[in-house]
């Protein structure tokens, strides 16, 4: 082999290791960012629940806590923000707008990413309890009553429900490597006290 | 060296191995189940994507103050199994819906007019008999749906639809909108277990059709493309004829022009408008047409009252209330046009006007407990206001309406209440109910934003409102058009007007009594006689204005003869007892009255189908059929996800992941090769 290909190819080795860390870093950073701001959020949320109205994470913030996701079987506490825009979803589970405040008669409705905070949803099964605390303290407990995949081009999310619902939606499959796509898990899920 | 390159060698494969590790244990991992019970919301429908191509035709024939227009919407099963394809899709809201023909091949089966009920039996059993058959049902003025069963694997077949309308007369332009999809509508109220279509949404007490209004959308698709070719006859020399929003080749021949779309197809994501615009000298001021069947006139007449242009503006102060939709349909350009529109109708109010703005999704919100003086600050916190909006959530109009009606009116003030939304609600009825009860001495105007607006909603909700209804469908014409309404808000209209027919004729007139006019618009009327007329009989219109009194006498045996002014009057006709409907408790009366003349003049209605079966089983009876609705196209400029709620829920995480490894990955095989290369070299030397 000439010198000249040898120094070539050790160049192509080093823009792929480059190029290959680089990738791996952006990658571990958007886990990363998920976990650090839920820490952030959590100390939002003690604020949150004095006098507050509107407690963001950190001044610039375009979004604030709106209630605590937890589920104590499987160790998941989560704060959830208002909104269910790309960024807001960065940071944390979000509660879209349009649906109703946790506890309230209706669906309160919340979206997070597969990969990061929702990841469980994967394994949340049937007869399962998860619990939301609202911003003034209240917790309701919400009973899975099931889950289904619906296409987000054809189903819809039903706001006005006779009873208090809750709604987990996630993407679907869970272990797709691209992102965009149509499918959404999606857990319901009925109050039961 | 050697030893140093080996050690680092073994640590890249170390680590790569550490990073592919959790992402075989994920793929290894069960998928969760798909098929638990419980689940009271959605439904997962099997396959996402349609095996049902379609694509429109559609072809105008313009003479006067009429369109035949024809739609040819051709459904191409791609697919390996006998297909029912349903597609539900807008036409204009005046559209009077006479023909239908099943093309199969080379020939063609003529639809009947039927009753609802009959026609979709007589589907449904061609249907289970294997025969090709299609059905055209409405399910809102605006809103139609085709079927067509026993579709054959890889086959083509036509259906085409054609219908009448009006030309609208406005501002001295003639204009004529083909719609091409839909806004999603918003469907509020609690869901019932049954559900009479395949549409997302479930039926609901408010909205108990829901499931038939609620197409599925798709954000592209290789089909739903459409043609279009114009024939105007205008019957006058023009000075100016175009499209407001596609572009278009024009070619004249004789005073007859034809018009196509510039680039053959266009996709169905937004409206088409053909404007066009006699000269000056020769802008009509009065035009009859007439049509005899069964030795009964029919008569489409069209009067413009004299110019209120030099007639000064209203010197009374108004009291405007500015209502803005921020649903989520409203995301993407339409709440950009909505604000811009909003801010130009705050710039317009003078000092002494009173003013409020009101948004409304899920929830309302006024910016002033009520209404406040224009002064330059509270027109400013209003400009602030107004930027800040977001489109989110759903369409609860009735608080926003409810808000803006319950005021009570100053005697001071000229209240004007300006709407301005894509109109995407299925409760339409309860709306219309609401205005008429409370409106007052208020005048509501409604502005239709967006590229596929409900413009029957906008138009009756302004009717109601006794105001006038306005369409923006691009931002660059927010001025232009708002610049229009405000040329009617400050205005002074023509009233007290009225239709005199000769003596010794019966006239069945429509609309019954007509309305006050704004600047710029005619009066147009649409009436069936009986009785004999007399050589000179003239129909008189007049009316008062700010200028005087005004009369225009118009001879009855000089009108053009125009084929489909009987249907128009049919059309009308069916408006009017549609609306009497909603307003009076006979609903049976009613209900025979539209069958009646539906059936007479063959057109479809609420109560009203055309139906076309073939002859001869195509369909081997132990074939199956799957059944299977056609999509529509998302209005240009929306995003689907503001719409259903869905928001985007994956990161780039596990891809970038991904290419992270497989980088590394070809790092250490290209590292091994050049090592290989080099230890070979080195044995050569020795």
């Amino acid at each position: 082999m000439s010198a000249p290909r040898r120094v070539a190819g050790r160049w192509l080795v080093a823009c792929l290791l480059c190029l290959g860390f680089w990738q791996l870093g952006s990658g571990a950073y958007i886990p990363a960012k998920a976990w650090l701001a839920q820490e952030l959020m959590q100390r939002a949320w003690l604020r949150a629940g004095k006098d507050v109205e509107r407690a963001v994470p950190w001044p610039w913030a375009d979004t604030w806590p709106v209630a605590r996701l937890r589920s104590k079987s499987r160790q998941v506490d989560l704060i959830v923000l208002a909104g269910g825009s790309g960024r807001t979803l960065a940071f944390g589970p979000g509660h879209l707008s349009a649906s109703a405040m946790p506890g309230e008669i209706g669906n309160t409705v919340i979206a997070g990413h597969r990969d990061t905070h929702f990841k469980f949803l994967k394994t949340v099964e049937k007869g399962e309890l998860l619990s939301v605390e609202s911003t003034k303290g209240q917790k309701h407990f919400y009973k899975v009553i099931g889950a289904d995949v619906v296409d987000s081009r054809k189903g819809s999310l039903l706001l006005d429900t006779d009873v208090a619902m809750l709604t987990l939606v996630t993407c679907y499959p869970f272990e797709a490597y691209e992102s965009g796509g149509p499918l959404r898990y999606v857990v319901t899920a009925k109050r039961v006290f | 060296m050697n030893n140093f390159n080996t050690s680092i060698r073994v640590r890249i494969a170390q680590l790569v191995l550490l990073l592919i590790g959790p992402v075989m244990v994920l793929a290894e991992e069960p998928l969760p189940s798909q098929a638990q019970a419980g689940s009271l919301l959605w439904r997962m429908q099997q396959g996402y994507t349609t095996a049902t191509l379609m694509n429109t035709e559609v072809d105008m024939q313009i003479s006067g103050l009429v369109a035949r227009v024809s739609v040819r919407q051709e459904f191409l099963n791609e697919g390996a199994e006998w297909v029912e394809g349903i597609y539900v899709f807008p036409l204009p809201d005046r559209a009077a819906v006479d023909r239908m023909r099943l093309h199969i091949g080379d020939r063609f089966i003529e639809g009947e007019i039927e009753e609802k009920e009959r026609a979709r039996k007589t589907y449904e059993q061609a249907k289970q008999a294997g025969k090709k058959t299609s059905l055209v049902q409405q399910q809102r003025a605006n809103l139609f749906t085709t079927s067509v069963a026993n579709v054959a694997p890889g086959e083509r077949v036509v259906v085409e639809i054609e219908y009448l309308e009006e030309i609208r007369y406005e501002e001295g332009r003639f204009s004529i909108r083909f719609p091409m999809t839909l806004t999603p509508r918003y469907i509020s109220g609690q869901s019932m277990p049954d559900k009479l279509g395949s549409g997302w949404s479930a039926d609901t007490d408010r909205v108990p059709d829901a499931s038939l209004i609620t197409p599925p959308m798709v954000s592209s698709s290789k089909g739903h493309k459409l043609a279009l070719a114009a024939n105007v006859n205008a019957g006058m020399p023009l000075a100016i004829i175009t499209s407001r929003y596609h572009p278009v080749d024009v070619a004249e021949h004789d005073g007859r022009y034809t018009v196509t779309l510039g680039g053959g197809q266009v996709p169905m994501d937004h409206d088409f408008e053909l404007v066009w615009q006699p000269v000056a000298s020769a802008a009509p001021r009065a035009m009859i047409f007439s049509e005899t069947i069964e030795g009964e006139p029919h008569h489409l007449l069209m009067v413009m009252p004299p110019d209120q242009d030099e007639a000064p503006p209203v010197l009374m102060p108004r009291e405007v209330i500015l209502i803005i939709d921020t649903s989520g349909s409203m995301h993407g350009v339409s709440i950009a046009q909505a604000k811009r529109a909003v801010s130009l109708a705050l710039e317009g109010l003078q000092p002494t006007d009173r003013f409020n703005v009101i948004e409304f999704n899920s929830t309302t919100n006024a910016l002033y407990p009520e209404s406040v003086m224009a002064s330059s600050s509270s027109v400013d916190s209003a400009k602030k206001f107004v930027q800040q909006l977001r489109a989110n959530g759903g369409t609860e109009m009735r608080p926003a309406l409810s808000m803006a009606l319950n005021n009570e009116s100053r005697e001071t003030h000229l209240r004007q209440i300006v709407f301005i939304t894509d109109g995407s609600v299925g409760y339409e009825d309860e709306m219309f109910s609401m205005i008429e009860d409370r409106l007052g001495d208020a005048r509501l105007f409604t502005v239709g934003i967006g590229s596929a607006p409900n413009s029957w909603f906008m138009r009756q909700a302004a009717e109601a409102g006794r105001g006038s209804f306005t369409f923006i469908s691009a931002l660059h014409e927010v001025r232009e058009k708002m610049d229009g309404l405000f040329r009617k808000l400050e205005h002074p209209q023509v009233t007290g007007i009225t239709v005199d027919w000769p003596s010794g004729v019966v006239v069945d007139g429509y609309p019954q009594t007509v309305p006050d006019l704004y600047l710029g618009e005619p009066v147009t009327v649409k009436a069936r006689a009986s009785g004999e007329y007399r050589a000179g009989d003239t129909v008189r219109v007049s009316g008062d204005s700010v200028t005087g009194g005004w009369s225009k006498a118009l001879p009855l045996d000089s009108s053009q003869s125009d084929e489909g002014v009987g249907a128009l009057w049919a059309r009308a006709r069916i408006a009017d007892l549609m609306h009497n409907e909603r307003r009076h408790s006979e609903p049976d009366e009613t209900r025979a009255a539209i069958v009646a003349t539906a059936m007479r003049h063959h057109l479809v209605s609420k109560y009203t189908s055309l139906v076309a079966v073939d002859k001869t089983p195509a369909r081997p009876a132990d074939d199956p059929l799957s059944s299977e609705q056609v999509p529509n196209l998302m209005p240009y400029g929306q995003s689907t996800n503001a719409i259903f709620g869905f928001p985007a829920t994956a990161t780039n995480a596990p891809m970038l992941r991904l290419i992270g490894i497989a980088c590394l990955l070809a790092a250490l095989l290209l590292s091994a090769a050049l090592q290989a290369g080099q230890w070979r070299l080195r044995v050569r030397a020795a």
